[in-house]
């Protein structure tokens, strides 16, 4: 098990190879790339395997004190500073920690970013940087994959940013547009300002527990060593970073934009790597949330609900198809956060990886519309199952997953969600989630019959299905979309279902309350029936709905204003306390500091220059008061 | 009478001296450098110094004057009758001054006791010359011939040449 | 008879007469002939205690005089390098004050 770094590191490899060698393999090296991924898939099989079979006698591994689960830790030492052992030296390692958590993310980014290369080799045909595409990709996963792997924070943290800058050069993969340069410049510093606080959060633990070590810091707040204002301070800093990753509310503003990146990149960027490293954090660090109190699970909670119903208004008006399901991202990334923060890590994880399937699934499809249409207002399209029937298929399967509606994997993860909110949070908790699953289902019942369903408008009728390399892995990822949920469930004999491998303190089976399935099946299938009847049918008319609520539905076509309150602060404070600081820099720094001293040499060079007449009787001179001297001095040596 | 020989020479050099320093014309000062340079010879002669007299007249009183009045003739110097000191002579006067006022309480203070001055024989002198300072003695014809040759290099019409 | 410290400060006058030459005097003639006062107080100064200090040091008995005939060599050889420098500054530049000399300067 301990060469589960192998995953990232064939990724990592096959990054610059593509780059420097690219140009001279055939296809620019692209299958590389996916050989590197591919081959991380084949290694992440080989992990889940030995891990099943592993006991807590098995070399690295035992059984946490915090989790319950079997954890594997494979660590190096990396540099002393100073010598080891002695005050004040620090040594740092880095290393490997394998969980359940580690092995399920493993499966999903190794997975997804196979399918989206496979994907990507039609989608990106013909781009002049096809080879820099494939080596940012492979970038892009390794990093992840290390994040995932990572035992301790400075490694993760180093990840971290990694995942940052790769998503930055992908969203601005056509960077000839200013809007792709605009959003990717957006998406890395609204990131940035919460890796502050991740930072912050790391060399808080990191001076409270004296090591960088994951496990040293759970050890830490579970032993009580690590006080409870410092657990809490230090969870809420890491959730800060979070926030800005998996783009909750107020962090979020960078997603939307996102999308002017190439879509399988988006379908990357919100399926499998990059937003979902926030969930992921919350997760691996869980320990600290839950310590003591669990204080910060409050906060987790409230923002997750807050994106969660705020992202699904957005969706629910928007009209380009690629920004629908960009909030819808954020909204099922604030239904894990608000389950991680009503202690539903099984329910959380299960969802993130529905999610993931259902969403790269959903952003692989409109991809393929995209792809043959050139369209990306919803308005343009209609009718499409006729012209393209694999990528209607798939992409509804998709939308019906993540809408919730039975059988389908995200039925199983929300019913779950549902539960653990009702479980341990209030009822307002609970009313406001199951809403925001009713509105989940209609945006996506909404996006789904607005682009495949009605008449087909003759500006489409050119269009095709999509080549094999684009459907296959559609269709794969549909199975799953399709199937993955049975893995919930208790299988006699064989499997005790997915919360007996993944879970927090001790593992439960499926759990299912009747009211709430029975309450969140009907509503998921009202919601797909009223948006048929909206949209397709026509019987149901909107308009009536629109004039009385003419306000709100400004409010939240606009999206609440954030870019807008975030433009006011730039310009009004951000840029006039930058332009003082320019003046400070122009006035200060530059005339007075640097100038200052060059002014005042040079003027002293002016007036000793003048000592340099070029008349030999003025030397001669100084000849002899420099004898002089000499002579005073040795006089008053030897006096 | 050793010291009434001694004062009439150091007046003698020190007056000749000041002439070379203080008078306008150019030959005149020439002529003020011979008086100097042969009450020197009579410096050397009191201090028994026969062949350095000797070497003083021929070179200092022959040579080096024969020299300079060339150069005074060539340049036209004496064509110039007001030749004067330049601005920082009063500067000069009292550097020259306190270098004075080092020099002198130095030896005053520091002063050695001697024996009675001696004569030294010319053979002696010979044979210190060829043996203890040979060396020196060769380096130093090399000095006079790289400095013959560099002065008519020097002093060279550049007609046919460019302008240097 | 005549101590050696009378030399001295004979040779002292001498040397600082030649010294105001060299500093105060326009004419490169003048300065030369300065050049060669200071050169003749210190053939002065070592000739006289050579001759007061006759065995005393660790100098051997001739090497004062001896210096002073370097001293003269290259005396001579200067005044006539010196010649020729003056020649040539008063052929390019028609002069031979060294106050109107001074392009060696900022």
């Amino acid at each position: 098990m301990d060469w589960a770094w192998l995953i990232p590191v064939f990724s990592f490899a096959a990054a610059p190879l593509i780059v420097v060698f690219g140009k001279y393999l055939p296809g620019k090296g692209s299958w590389l790339s996916i050989l590197a991924i591919g081959g991380g898939f084949v290694v992440f099989w080989f992990v889940l395997g030995s891990w099943l079979g592993a006991n807590s006698g098995t070399s690295g591994c035992f059984t946490s004190e915090n989790t319950g689960l079997l954890t594997c830790d494979y660590e190096r030492s990396w540099f002393n500073a100073g010598v080891v052992g002695a005050v004040g030296s620090v040594s740092l390692h880095w290393g490997i920690l394998i969980d359940p958590l580690t092995i399920a993310m493993l499966g999903l980014v190794t997975f997804v970013a196979l399918m989206v290369q496979i994907y990507s080799l039609a989608y990106m045909k013909g781009d002049p940087r096809f080879g820099w595409y494939f080596a940012v990709h492979s970038l892009f996963a390794a990093a992840m994959l290390t994040l995932v792997l990572a035992d301790n924070f400075l490694l993760l943290y180093v990840a971290w940013e990694l995942v940052g800058i790769c998503s930055y050069l992908l969203i601005g993969f056509w960077h000839e547009r200013p809007k792709a340069r605009e959003a990717a410049k957006k998406a890395f510093i609204v990131t940035r300002i919460g890796d502050v606080g991740l930072l912050v959060g790391i060399l808080l633990i990191w001076r409270e527990v004296g090591s960088f070590s994951m496990l040293d810091a759970f050890e830490a707040v579970r032993t009580g060593a690590m006080s409870e204002g410092v657990a809490t301070a230090s969870a809420l800093l890491l959730f800060l970073g979070a926030m800005g990753k998996s783009a909750q509310v107020p962090f979020h503003v960078w997603l939307p934009d996102a999308m002017e990146g190439p879509t399988p990149v988006s379908a990357l960027i919100h399926a499998a790597t990059m937003v979902i490293a926030g969930v992921f954090l919350v997760a691996r660090t869980f320990p600290l949330f839950e310590a003591y109190d669990a204080d910060p699970l409050i906060v987790v909670s409230i923002v997750g609900l807050v994106t969660a119903l705020g992202a699904a208004t957005i969706a629910l008006v928007s009209t380009d198809l690629k920004r629908i399901l960009a909030y819808s991202t954020i909204s099922h990334l604030g239904l894990m956060m608000l389950s991680l923060g009503a202690f539903g890590y099984t329910a959380a994880i299960f969802h993130l990886m529905a999610h993931g399937f259902s969403k790269a699934l959903l952003f692989l499809g409109a991809g393929s519309v995209l792809h043959s249409t050139e369209f990306q207002e919803t308005g343009d399209m209609g009718g499409l199952r006729k012209v393209m029937p694999v990528t209607a298929i798939v992409f509804s399967i998709g939308a019906l997953s993540l809408g919730g509606i039975p059988i389908l994997a995200g039925f199983w993860s929300k019913d779950e969600i549902l539960v653990a909110v009702s479980d341990n949070r209030n009822v307002t908790f609970i009313v406001l989630t199951l809403f925001t699953a009713l509105l989940s289902a209609l945006y996506m019942g909404r996006a789904m019959f607005l682009v495949f369903f009605g008449p087909l408008k003759d500006q489409n009728s050119q269009a095709h299905e999509s080549p094999i390399a684009m459907t296959l892995p559609m269709v794969l990822l549909g199975v799953l979309a399709l199937g993955f949920g049975l893995i919930s469930f208790n299988w006699p004999g064989s499997f005790g279902g997915f919360g007996t491998f993944l879970f927090f303190g001790h593992g439960e089976g499926f759990h299912f309350e009747v009211w709430l399935g029975v309450l969140s099946i009907v509503m998921a299938v009202a919601a797909f029936v009223v948006a048929y009847q909206i949209y397709v049918r026509g019987s149901i008319s909107l308009e009536g709905v629109r004039s009385r609520n003419a306000g709100f539905l400004k409010v939240v076509e606009n999206k609440y204003y954030f870019d807008e309150v975030y433009q006011w602060t730039v310009d009004r404070v951000v840029l006039v306390f930058s332009r003082f600081i320019a003046f400070f820099d122009r006035a200060i720094v530059n005339d007075i500091m640097v100038n200052g001293p060059a002014d005042m040499t040079r003027r002293f060079g002016v007036l000793l220059r003048l000592h340099v007449t070029g008349h030999v009787y003025s030397y001669t001179l100084g000849m002899a008061l420099g004898s002089i001297g000499l002579g005073i001095f040795v006089w008053l040596r030897v006096v | 009478m050793a010291w009434f020989i001694f004062i009439l020479l150091a007046v003698l050099t020190i007056g000749g001296a000041l002439g070379v320093v203080v008078t306008r014309n150019v030959v005149h000062a020439a002529l003020a450098l011979l008086v100097s340079l042969i009450a020197v010879a009579g410096v050397y002669l009191v201090l028994f110094a026969e062949f350095l007299a000797l070497v003083q007249v021929l070179i200092y009183g022959g040579a080096i004057i024969i020299v300079l009045l060339f150069a005074i003739m060539l340049t036209r110097s004496s064509d110039y009758p007001r030749v004067t000191d330049n601005k920082q002579w009063p500067l000069a006067a009292l550097a020259s001054l306190a270098f004075l006022g080092v020099l002198a309480p130095s030896f005053i203070i520091n002063s050695v006791e001697g024996t009675e001055a001696q004569n030294a024989s010319f053979t002696g002198i010979g044979e210190s010359l060829f043996t203890t300072w040979a060396v020196p003695f060769e380096i130093a014809s090399l000095v006079l011939l790289v400095a013959l040759i560099g002065a008519i290099i020097i002093a060279r019409s550049d007609d046919g040449e460019e302008q240097g | 008879m005549v101590d050696l410290v009378y030399f001295q400060l004979l040779s002292a006058a001498l040397f600082v007469i030649g010294l105001y030459g060299v500093m105060a005097r326009r004419s490169a003639v003048l300065i030369v002939m300065s050049i060669e006062l200071m050169l003749n107080a210190v053939n002065i100064n070592l000739i006289a205690a050579a001759s007061h200090l006759d065995g005393t040091g660790k100098f051997a008995n001739f090497d004062g005089q001896l210096i002073a005939i370097f001293i003269i060599t290259v005396a001579a050889a200067e005044v006539g390098l010196a010649l020729a420098i003056i020649l040539r500054m008063f052929r390019n530049r028609s002069t031979v004050n060294v106050d109107e000399i001074n392009m060696m300067r900022w």
